[in-house]
């Protein structure tokens, strides 16, 4: 697949690129930012896929998160994709902020009129990976997923339901059991159609209870003043007694002070990629 | 010297070296013909030749082939074809070599025994002066002494002289004086005689009448004052008489000299003593007496150290039965038949300590360090310590290589040491005796950072476990008696223990096993951590802290009484602890999963120790030695 460079910055010894390409999971054109480290330019290196939140697109976690440093320390690639198609002139795509546009939910969606382009799970677990591996110097054997809010969920959800591809998996602030909030509610029911059934599939909450699989070791901050956390979007303890009851081992940080912004991601950035760099570089 | 065996015939003579005046310049050669006759036809030239102008000393001469066998068997081999028999060859060459290097071996006997001789010589002359000097100075002595009684009896036959004279002059004088008197008297008298004036005559001629018979009357003395003869005592000549007969009595000994102590001579309860004679004196045999020298010395004499003796013929003395680390006092006297000399000076000498004893509970190590404490194993104090370590092999045995830390002033010490290995290290006490035995040996092994608990810190609740890695809390009370106590040493509220880590800054590396109900407190606090507080609540102690609660399990990581909120969903029973003093780091690990928990960044003002507290009755074990994961220190 032909892939069209759109911006090259000098970063942190390595370089921060972002790529456009023709998806054929999304039917679109969709960009995606690549952070390549410095040990990219002699030596295979393992990746790490960041899903991010909404309203986000590929831009904003490489501009805000201040990741790079840490990523050219421990020798990772980081790819941070959009949050959902573009430009598909579906109806109604545009009119919410936390659905359609901007808010893909990382699902493969079965209803009209999203069932064509709106297929983020397998974007981002089959055809990014793919076009990763073939375009870049990479160990396709060592990836790892992290996320935010929205793309927390993603990555939650693509390491539970993918035992033993993922080698680590992290969230930030997710949504952690959107079955039992409105965000995850609104959008599953646009993606997946009225049967909750096919929701649980895309539940962390529901797949941690039914996990089995190599052990995981999952990594969340989250901000004690974040403002979705008391609005009940997150709902973290529900992961967190699952997680207890089936011993997936879990460390969940609630960090005082912290809200729900990029400040808050950027603040605890560090300890995330350590975390990621533990198991891909073990 | 047995030249004759090997040579079984002729000896030719051997040129003394110091005989330049002698005209030939080399040794006659001499022959190895032993059995046979001389072969002057095959004179087989052999081995040296000793030229006095050269260094070609011991020259040799190739062998020829046909040498006939020195034992001295006909050859057949020797006649004519070399060529054919070549065993033989080789054998009489050996044989050869053989001979010629036992010649060269007497030949360097006898240059030895003339070498011996000269000092013999040398020896012997110098005793003769020493004894020409004596008899000259005896001599000497005993003319003196009777010079000096020649002096003294004349000078007194001087006095009396003197003193004689002296009387007798004092008689002339009053002589002379009477006669003056007398001879007046008698011109006085004549002049009145002869004086024409009848009157005057007859006044003046009586009383001068008078005054002649008066005088008249007067019987002179005419006795001598003093004796015409001399005094003369007989002369006391009887110390010289003992002078004279000395000299042919073998003198008794003077004092001997008592060498210092050689180094390395003592044991802990013996000691070497050695002495030699002033002079040339004639000894029979010494007796060496000693004692020990008290530190403080009692006023009573009565109770004096013990004055041991020995008696010995030799100029040397191992004394034994002694204590160790301890100074005695030495002296020797020499002894023959005339009598026993003074004492020599009196010698210090000084036994070997006893070995210390290393305390293995308060050894500690990491992979760059080791920190050995002991005992002195002597009551009293040493001059300073050497710690030997030498590392084992892979098959476990030690290695031949040991190195010495000399000169250690205290009873412990910190060896920089290397990762990974074992090693076995013993520690020596030494004083001016030399150094006493090893001590026992203690293998270190630098795997990982190694320490026991420091029992004196354990709160009294607290129990420890026979080989000390393990506490127990029972549910006890506490005895009152430990609460009133203020001293900082143990925990009294906290149930709380320290461990004790080596001082080395650098990483460290343990676990700690607990069970899931247990509740407690794992972490680090500085050493004077206070004992009346939790451990975490304050800001000399970081720790992990597990709550049991009705519902769920709660994990703290406190500091300064602050933790951060934290939820682990599968609790851990077997804790990883990683301290990293460059860093300032203290990270937790459940060490089953791998996973990180919480990591304190802290700024460590000094040193640290290891501490670990029950909460609830239970247990926990502490284990080390452990080679950090490589996820600990990342």
């Amino acid at each position: 697949m032909a892939l069209t460079q759109v911006s090259s910055n000098k970063c942190a010894g390595g370089f921060q690129k972002v790529f456009e390409h023709e998806s054929t999971e999304l039917k679109c054109k969709m960009k995606f930012a690549v952070f390549l480290p410095p040990k990219a330019e002699t030596d295979k290196c393992p990746v790490m896929y960041w899903l991010s939140g909404l309203t986000c697109t590929e831009q904003n976690f490489i501009t805000k998160a201040g990741s790079q440093l840490a990523a050219a320390e421990h020798g990772i690639i980081i790819v941070a994709p959009d949050t959902s198609p573009r430009g598909c002139n579906i109806e109604g795509e545009d009119e919410n902020w936390d659905f359609g546009t901007g808010a893909g939910f990382y699902v493969n969606a079965t209803q009209d009129p999203w069932k064509t382009n709106y297929r983020m799970y397998a974007y981002v677990t089959e055809e990014l990976p793919k076009l990763i591996n073939a375009n870049f110097p990479t160990d396709p054997d060592r990836m790892s997923v992290s996320g935010h809010s929205m793309g927390g969920h993603g990555a939650l959800i693509c390491a539970l339901k993918n035992p033993g591809k993922y080698k680590a998996v992290s969230a930030f602030a997710p949504i952690c059991n959107p079955m039992q909030c409105p965000w995850g509610q609104k959008a599953f029911a646009g993606y997946l159609g009225s049967d909750r059934s096919t929701w649980e599939a895309y539940d962390a909450t529901v797949l941690a209870a039914s996990y089995s699989g190599p052990q995981l070791n999952i990594l969340i901050d989250q901000g004690q003043d974040d403002q979705f956390l008391s609005a009940s979007q997150l709902l973290p303890d529900n992961l967190i007694a699952v997680c207890s009851e089936k011993k997936i081992p879990v460390v969940f940080r609630l960090q005082p002070g912290y809200d729900h912004s990029y400040f808050f991601m950027y603040s605890f950035m560090n300890d995330h990629i350590k975390h990621h760099a533990k198991y891909l570089n073990a | 010297m047995d030249l004759y065996e090997i040579r079984g015939g002729r000896l030719d003579v051997i040129a003394e070296e110091g005989e330049l005046s002698r005209e030939s310049t080399t040794m006659e050669t001499y022959n190895v013909a032993a059995g046979s006759g001389a072969r002057t036809a095959r004179d087989v030239s052999t081995f040296q030749r000793f030229s006095i102008g050269t260094n070609e000393s011991l020259r040799f001469e190739p062998c020829e082939a046909s040498t006939p066998s020195p034992t001295g068997a006909e050859d057949g081999c020797g006649d004519d074809d070399d060529d054919d028999d070549v065993f033989k060859e080789e054998d009489t060459e050996s044989e050869i070599n053989s001979i010629r290097n036992r010649l060269q071996g007497k030949v360097v006997e006898m240059e030895n025994f003339a070498g011996h001789l000269e000092e013999i010589f040398l020896t012997v002359e110098e005793n003769f002066g020493r004894q020409e000097q004596h008899l000259e100075q005896h001599y000497n002595d005993v003319l003196q002494t009777l010079s000096q009684r020649y002096d003294e009896r004349g000078a007194a036959l001087e006095e009396e002289k003197k003193s004689k004279l002296e009387a007798l002059y004092k008689q002339l004088l009053a002589c002379g004086r009477a006669l003056d008197s007398s001879k007046e008297l008698i011109e006085s008298a004549q002049e009145v005689y002869r004086s024409q004036d009848k009157r005057l005559f007859l006044k003046t001629v009586m009383p001068t009448v008078k005054r002649i018979e008066e005088y008249a009357k007067e019987d002179p003395d005419l006795t001598l004052a003093t004796r015409l003869e001399f005094n003369t005592p007989l002369a006391d000549l009887s110390d010289v008489k003992t002078m004279m007969d000395s000299i042919n009595v073998v003198p008794a000994p003077s004092a001997p000299v008592i060498n210092p102590q050689m180094p390395n001579s003592a044991t802990q309860t013996s000691l070497r003593v050695c002495w030699s004679l002033f002079s040339d004196d004639t000894v029979e045999y010494y007796e060496l007496y000693y004692r020990p020298v008290l530190e403080d010395t009692p006023a009573d004499s009565t109770c004096a150290p013990h004055e041991s003796k020995v008696k010995v013929k030799e100029t040397h003395c191992t004394v034994t039965d002694l204590l160790p680390n301890a100074q005695y006092e030495l002296w020797v006297t020499a002894t023959n038949t005339t009598g026993i000399s003074p004492a020599s000076e009196k010698a210090l000498y000084m036994t070997v300590p006893s070995p210390p004893v290393i305390k293995q509970r308060e050894c500690t190590s990491c992979p760059e360090a080791a920190l050995i404490r002991w005992d002195s194993g002597n009551t009293n104090p040493v001059d300073s310590y050497t710690v030997e370590l030498s590392e084992t092999e892979t098959d476990g045995t030690e290695s031949s290589i040991t190195e010495s830390i000399v000169a250690v002033p205290s009873c412990q010490c910190l060896i920089q040491l290397q990762a990974g290995r074992r090693y076995l290290i013993s520690v020596r006490a030494v004083n001016i005796g030399g150094p006493s035995d090893r001590s026992e040996v203690i293998t270190v092994s630098t795997t990982g950072t190694f320490f026991h608990l420091l029992e004196d810190t354990a709160h009294p609740c607290l129990s420890i476990s026979e080989d000390g890695f393990t506490i127990f809390y029972g549910d006890e009370e506490l005895p009152i008696s430990a609460m009133a106590l203020d001293d900082n040493t143990f925990f009294t509220r906290c149930v709380a223990v320290l461990g004790d880590l080596i001082p080395v800054r650098g990483r460290h590396y343990w676990e700690v096993e607990v069970d899931d109900g247990t509740e407690f407190r794992i972490g680090i606090a500085y050493e004077d951590t206070e004992r009346n507080a939790y451990l975490g609540a304050n800001s000399s102690s970081w720790c992990m802290r597990h709550i049991l609660s009705p519902t769920r399990h709660k994990y703290e990581f406190l500091h300064n009484g602050w933790s951060p909120d934290l939820r682990i969903t599968v609790n851990p029973v077997r804790i990883g602890v990683a301290l990293n003093y460059d860093r300032g780091t203290l990270s937790f690990f459940n060490v089953n999963l791998e996973q990180h928990l919480h990591t304190f960044q802290c700024n460590f003002q000094s040193h640290v120790q290891p501490c670990f507290s029950l909460d609830n009755p239970g247990a926990l074990t502490v284990h080390n030695g452990i080679e950090a994961p490589e996820y600990a220190f990342m």
